[in-house]
């Protein structure tokens, strides 16, 4: 039978999906990155493996995420893809009628607005990484909570201390402000998730007009509390699915399905030695960072040059 | 003689007469295109508070300042009521004084004191040892000459429109879009699709602005908002592409967000070491575009 993986690797995490034919998940797996993409990757590889019967074979492999195109190489993926368009096509797939996509992740938050299974518009974070989950987990350690714990915490409060939803910054000074005349913690934890959900509604959701069903995802989507804020500030319901972090790799697995060919694929690249070797070009005074990328030895891209001196041949 | 122009703010608007202006006279001009070392050069100079642009401005005087014996940096400060420059643009000669020690070459353009560029460039003349004669046919042949080719140009713009390709319209001042390390950067990357690439600092529409604000007073953004006007109907998507931290872009950029219904991308541009933000973020407009 044919099956297809899809893999999707963020800065914090990197999930991996194995679909068969009707876009079912056969097996799935959620591993931190730990700053090395291609490790993350190979054991990845590896835990999916466990699960999967020996009768399926791999038809198409699609990658996203900010490594998609490193991944995408060491994987001979058939599809690499960015994040907005994979989580579209994997939200759509089980919420066929959804009109907006709220996701926050590790790094980066985006909002993706859809009309009848298309993608109208959607925007991402600019700049900074105000109001994301590394922001989440930094003050969680801060207030030396368990980052699990911390949307429970936040809905036994009753009374949400007021945070600066514009900037983390000083999202930051406000809270410690809060916390040194007295707050309780869980008025804090709550004051926190509603400025997150504040601080995305001003940044990334600014000027766009948010329709139901809204599906909520990306890591953020699994703190109950910033969930409470939203449904509340938006005043509508929002939808997290079980498999909420799971849907840009569910997205880019359906891509590969859909740009299928005849190749079979393997996942024995337990053992292949990839490696990236950068040096500056002193062709100009722009002095690009060039990347070269090697499998076993042998030199199989060149990126990051911005003249045409180092074409892949 | 040589005259240095930095490639950067003014050049994009002023350069192409000027360059006929001065030819007329002999003078030589020169200029380099941006890059990184330009950049650096400018972080050097500049201090938190000012834009990306505006750095960029600081790094070619910094190339220029030993290879030219004047530099000329006009102080624009507004081209009539209601037709104002960003504040920036009236302080370079200035902010160029106290920071290097370089000869420059100034004039003032400030419609509502009746002080213009023809004015200005006769001034300059004629403190380099020209007479009002040869002054008076040179500014005629290089305003012949540019008019022709600025007219050309517009047409091109202009007949993109009609295209059955996807297009796109580029909003952006023209010192950011037609730089050679920041706008070119983005084109390039946009060239991969197969899309008409419109821009807007290449119509004649500023009196459409009010279409969507009567009160802006900034003579390029209402430019910018002209464009938008003229193209929304005929346009598949919009870029914004603002550096960082524009005062008046930011303003700008709400208005058009929420009163225009197009896909709409807006890049916010510091530092363009890493591309892959960059390369992300118009990866999935074009995929938006393609699949509308």
């Amino acid at each position: 039978m044919n099956c297809y993986l899809g893999v999707d690797i963020g800065s914090i995490s990197t999930k991996g999906v194995i679909i068969d034919e009707n876009n079912n998940i056969i097996t799935s797996a959620y591993i931190w990155t730990e700053g090395n993409p291609v490790n993350a990757v190979k054991n990845l590889i590896e835990i999916l493996k466990k699960d999967l019967n020996s009768k399926y074979i791999v038809k198409g492999i699609g990658t996203t995420g900010s490594a998609r195109k490193l991944i995408g190489l060491l994987l001979n993926a058939n599809i690499v893809k960015n994040e907005i368009m994979a989580h579209a096509v994997g939200t759509l797939a089980l919420y066929p009628d959804v009109k907006t996509i709220l996701e926050i992740g590790g790094q980066d938050s985006k909002i993706i607005l859809l009309n009848n299974g298309i993608i109208t518009d959607y925007a991402m974070n600019t700049l900074c990484a105000a109001g994301t989950g590394s922001f989440l987990s930094s003050q969680a350690k801060r207030l030396n909570i368990n980052i699990e714990d911390f949307g429970s915490l936040a809905l036994k409060s009753t009374n949400p201390v007021k945070i600066a939803a514009r900037c983390t910054v000083f999202a930051e000074s406000d809270l410690i402000h809060k916390a040194q005349v007295g707050y309780k913690k869980e008025d804090i934890v709550a004051g926190l998730c509603k400025s997150i959900v504040l601080n995305y509604l001003n940044n990334v959701g600014k000027g766009k007009k948010i329709k139901s069903p809204v599906i909520f995802q990306g890591g953020v989507s699994k703190n109950i509390g910033v969930l409470k804020y939203f449904k509340e500030i938006l005043n509508t319901d929002v939808i997290v699915d079980p498999n909420s972090h799971l849907m840009g790799a569910l997205g880019i697995a359906i891509l590969a399905k859909k740009n299928k060919t005849n190749n079979i694929y393997d996942l024995n690249i337990k053992n292949i030695d990839f490696l990236t070797k950068a040096n500056e070009c002193k062709g100009c005074s722009n002095n690009c960072e060039i990347l070269k990328i090697y499998k076993d030895d042998k030199l199989i891209d060149i990126w990051g040059n911005r003249c045409d001196r180092y074409i892949k041949n | 003689m040589k005259i240095g122009i930095p490639k950067a703010l003014y050049y994009y608007y002023f350069f192409d007469k000027w360059r006929y202006f001065f030819e007329e006279l002999n003078i030589e001009l020169i200029s380099t295109n941006t890059d990184k070392k330009i950049l650096e050069f400018g972080n050097k100079y500049a201090n938190s508070e000012m834009c990306l642009s505006l750095k960029i401005f600081l790094g070619h005087i910094a190339y220029l300042k030993d290879k030219c014996d004047y530099i000329l940096i006009p102080k624009i400060d507004n081209f009539g009521l209601n037709e104002q420059m960003c504040s920036n643009f009236s302080s370079l000669y200035d902010l160029v004084n106290n920071l290097f020690d370089v000869k420059i070459l100034t004039y003032e353009i400030n419609h509502q004191k009746k002080k213009n560029e023809k004015k200005g460039l006769f001034s300059i003349g004629l403190q380099l040892g020209f007479t009002k004669k040869q002054l008076k046919k040179a500014y005629q042949i290089a305003c012949l000459k540019y008019h022709k080719q600025l007219k050309r140009d517009m047409m091109i713009n202009f007949n993109k429109l009609e295209s059955t390709k996807k297009k796109i319209l580029i909003v952006a001042h023209s010192y950011n879009i037609h730089d050679d390390y920041i706008g070119k950067t983005i084109i390039k990357n946009l060239e991969k699709y197969n899309f008409e690439i419109i821009y807007s600092d290449l119509f004649n529409a500023k009196n459409l602005s009010h279409y969507l604000s009567l009160n802006l007073y900034w003579k390029y953004c209402k430019e910018s908002l002209g464009a938008i006007v003229l193209c929304k109907e005929k346009v598949d998507g919009i870029i914004f592409i603002t550096t960082f931290p524009c005062g008046l872009d930011s303003l700008v950029n709400e208005l058009v967000m929420r009163k225009i219904q197009l896909p709409y991308l807006n890049l916010i541009i510091d530092d363009l070491d890493a591309l892959a933000g960059i390369e992300t973020r118009i990866e999935s407009f074009a995929d938006i575009i393609e699949q509308n």
